[in-house]
């Protein structure tokens, strides 16, 4: 009886040890979310955010991590719909508790997103999508941005378009949150300084023949073209724009994110001339984003572009705890709030504090031999705008054109 | 048969109360549920009727619209935004299937598809509804005044509920003189017609419940998800409710519930685990065409059990 007792003790004792010892000598563990496209329209996007997270990560482990918690990161693909992106999100949050989620890509699945990050108070930074509903009726406290949005890309960009390149615009949107939202805030604007919108029209995303919609262009006879689409859209759209002789014939603008700089080399023809603002551009000289850029390449073999902004994002969610000195979501929000940076990807960058949009510097670009090369440089400042926090951004909008005589 | 469903509702009710279950499988298995009901609703024209349905996205899509513009618009009982969709859903199911009806096999899988490809369309234009970016940030609905269904347990067992009485509803339907009427018409529709059934009213009839039931389980969603957008009114969601009803055995309800929950997950895990998950599932499709042609129910017979049972 004895040796059975004995053994018994001795065999839980030795569970207990087994059990106990991984838990010692592992080091601590915080998850964050990486939910993007990794198949369809925006797959680019989405593999891009990917590597500019994996990037901080590792930056992040190699200084011992964020409040001595090794740094683990779990992808997701949210099939740029909102359903399998809300299910993901979900997963993310209270399967693998995660305490930061980075994505998702398309607008209309971020907004969707977003009620699930605001119910689970999660910490949720977007590096990639602009409608400006984010910003203002969507807005929560537990969001975060580093990606221009619609108003701030109309507000550096509209200018240039009236002064150098024509004043009678035709925009041409992809008809989802993103490009209506585009398309909204660029009429505003240039109506604002004196242009005249022509005509507009939209597109669904994922259209795979624009010519349709060609003639209705012609008709209007703009001087000026402006596109809001993105993605494998921008690339079938460019290839029969210039089929069809129009991208000759029109001076082109776009949003942003029209086009990552890998996907240009291959329409460099159609693209030539073509003019966006931007806050990255593997081939803009300055210092910061060539430092960046060597660092990315040298990791992943390839330029960046401006889905690296997740990069940041990490880098921003890691400071906040670190200033929090817990990962509470809302004491790490808090610590985000006006905080500034000066080694991001781009030089320096500011939380604004009542909205959580980054005001950062950007660049107006023009495409020549395939390359996105700087023009002018608008300052953070002049592009952000007031904030509209629960202000309808569509209140009081009309699609209606005006005609000038 | 009854008695075996009883146990599996029972147990599926105790799903909650595992000890360690991660919230998101709650979530996870209201979504497994949800597609199953829809499969087995399908199964009902499919399996017994001998109609493949191609539109069965538009009868789900309007049902979640349905509920997503009454919460919108603040009318938050789940039994006001229920009777909505049963009241548009029977609304244009009547239109669908008056005219589909009318035709065979691939017309008939034909005009669905186009039905419910113009009420994609419909809702993807119309701003007024959202647009492509649909409806979203619906707040939770309530069961009665003051019970919210806000929790990932309450929104468990409403479709938990929802399941019983559709299987419930089906399993009547199938059982009875009119079931049996709707396997003749599957088997040979002239010889039913020369019987002296009005065969096209049958297939009607079949369409409709088939088509509330459908509409009911999209109802449901945006109580969980708090969105409905026109994704899921898109052919490739028809598609994989019929992928569903192939997987878990045509004609056996059991078994599309099965194979809808069997799709919900694997899509789920194995997005987890790959980039290429489209892949994966249809391989796991190709071999359950190939080697279970009877679906997963079929694996009974894989394994004896119908020896079994009967040599007891």
């Amino acid at each position: 009886m004895k040796r059975i007792t004995c053994a018994v003790v001795l065999a839980t004792v030795a569970v207990l040890v087994w059990v106990a010892t991984p838990a010692v000598s592992q080091p601590k563990v915080v998850r964050i979310g990486d939910l993007g496209s990794k198949v369809g329209v925006f797959e680019g996007y989405g593999k891009y955010q990917t590597m500019g997270i994996q990037m901080a990560v590792e930056e992040l482990n190699a200084k011992g991590g964020v409040l001595g918690h090794r740094i683990e990161v779990i992808s997701e693909d949210d099939e740029t719909k909102p359903a399998p992106a809300v299910r993901k999100a979900e997963k993310l949050i209270l399967q693998d508790d995660v305490k930061l989620l980075v994505g998702v890509v398309s607008s209309g699945a971020t907004m969707a997103v977003m009620d699930v990050t605001k119910k689970h108070k999660t910490i949720h930074w977007n590096s990639v999508s602009c409608a400006e509903f984010m910003r203002t009726t969507k807005f929560h406290k537990y969001y975060f941005s580093n990606q221009p949005d619609s108003r701030m890309q109309a507000n550096g960009l509209a200018k240039y378009i009236i002064d150098r390149m024509g004043k009678r615009v035709y925009i041409f949107y992809t008809d989802y949150a993103m490009g209506q939202s585009d398309g909204r805030q660029f009429k505003t604007a240039l109506e604002r300084l004196g242009g005249e919108v022509v005509g507009v029209a939209g597109a669904p995303l994922d259209t795979k023949d624009f010519s349709p919609w060609f003639g209705a262009i012609n008709t209007a006879n703009p001087e000026v073209l402006f596109l809001a689409f993105a993605g494998t859209d921008s690339l079938r759209l460019m290839t029969q724009l210039h089929s069809f002789g129009m991208t000759r014939k029109y001076r082109l603008a776009g949003i942003d994110c029209f086009l990552l700089q890998q996907d240009l080399a291959s329409i460099a023809e159609p693209m030539e001339g073509f003019v966006q603002l931007n806050h990255f551009s593997a081939y803009n000289p300055d210092k910061n984003m060539q430092a960046f850029n060597a660092r990315f390449k040298k990791r992943f073999g390839v330029d960046a572009n401006i889905a690296a902004g997740a990069y940041d994002a990490v880098h921003f969610w890691a400071a906040a705890v670190e200033k929090a000195q817990s990962f509470d979501p809302d004491r790490v929000a808090e610590a985000h709030e006006g905080m500034c940076r000066d080694d991001t990807h781009i030089g320096r960058q500011c939380i604004r504090k009542e909205d959580h949009q980054v005001v950062m510097d950007m660049h107006l670009y023009q495409v020549k031999g395939g390359k996105n090369l700087p023009i002018a440089r608008i300052a953070g400042t002049d592009s952000i705008g007031e904030p509209m926090v629960g202000r309808d951004p569509v209140e009081g909008f009309t699609w209606e054109i005006k005609k000038k005589n | 048969m009854a008695w075996r469903a009883l146990a599996a509702f029972a147990a599926l009710a105790t799903l909650p109360a595992l000890p360690g279950l991660p919230t998101y499988y709650l979530l996870l298995a209201f979504d497994a549920l949800l597609f199953g009901a829809i499969a087995m609703s399908l199964d009902l024209l499919m399996g017994y009727t001998g109609l493949v349905s191609f539109g069965h996205a538009a009868f789900y899509g309007l049902g979640a619209y349905a509920t997503a513009i009454l919460l919108e618009r603040g009318v938050l009982s789940v039994w006001a935004c229920l009777g909505a969709a049963l009241v548009v859903v029977g609304l244009y199911a009547a239109i669908v299937s008056y005219f589909a009806t009318a035709r065979r096999g691939i017309y008939f899988a034909l005009l669905t598809l186009i039905f419910a490809e113009v009420v994609y369309t419909f809702f993807r234009y119309t701003q007024t509804f959202g647009g492509s970016d649909g409806i979203q940030g619906l707040p939770d609905a309530l069961l009665w005044r003051g019970v919210a269904i806000d929790t990932p347990r309450r929104k468990y067992y409403l479709v938990l509920v929802y399941l019983a009485a559709a299987y419930a509803i089906c399993r009547v339907v199938v059982t009875s003189h009119f079931g049996r009427v709707l396997v003749a018409i599957r088997e040979n529709e002239d010889r039913a017609r020369f019987l002296g059934y009005n065969v096209q009213r049958y297939k009607m009839a079949a369409c409709m419940i088939s088509a509330l039931l459908t509409g009911t389980a999209g109802a449901i969603y945006p109580i969980r998800s708090a969105f409905a957008t026109p994704d899921l009114m898109l052919w490739t969601e028809s598609g994989e409710f019929i992928i569903s009803v192939m997987i878990g055995g045509l004609g056996t309800l059991v078994g599309p519930i099965l194979g809808g929950a069997f799709f919900t997950i694997l899509r789920d895990k194995a997005s987890s685990f790959v980039d290429w998950y489209f892949i994966v599932i249809g391989g796991v499709l190709v071999l359950i065409v190939l080697f279970m042609p009877a679906g997963l129910l079929g694996v009974r017979r894989l394994v004896g059990f119908r020896q079994w049972r009967h040599g007891a």
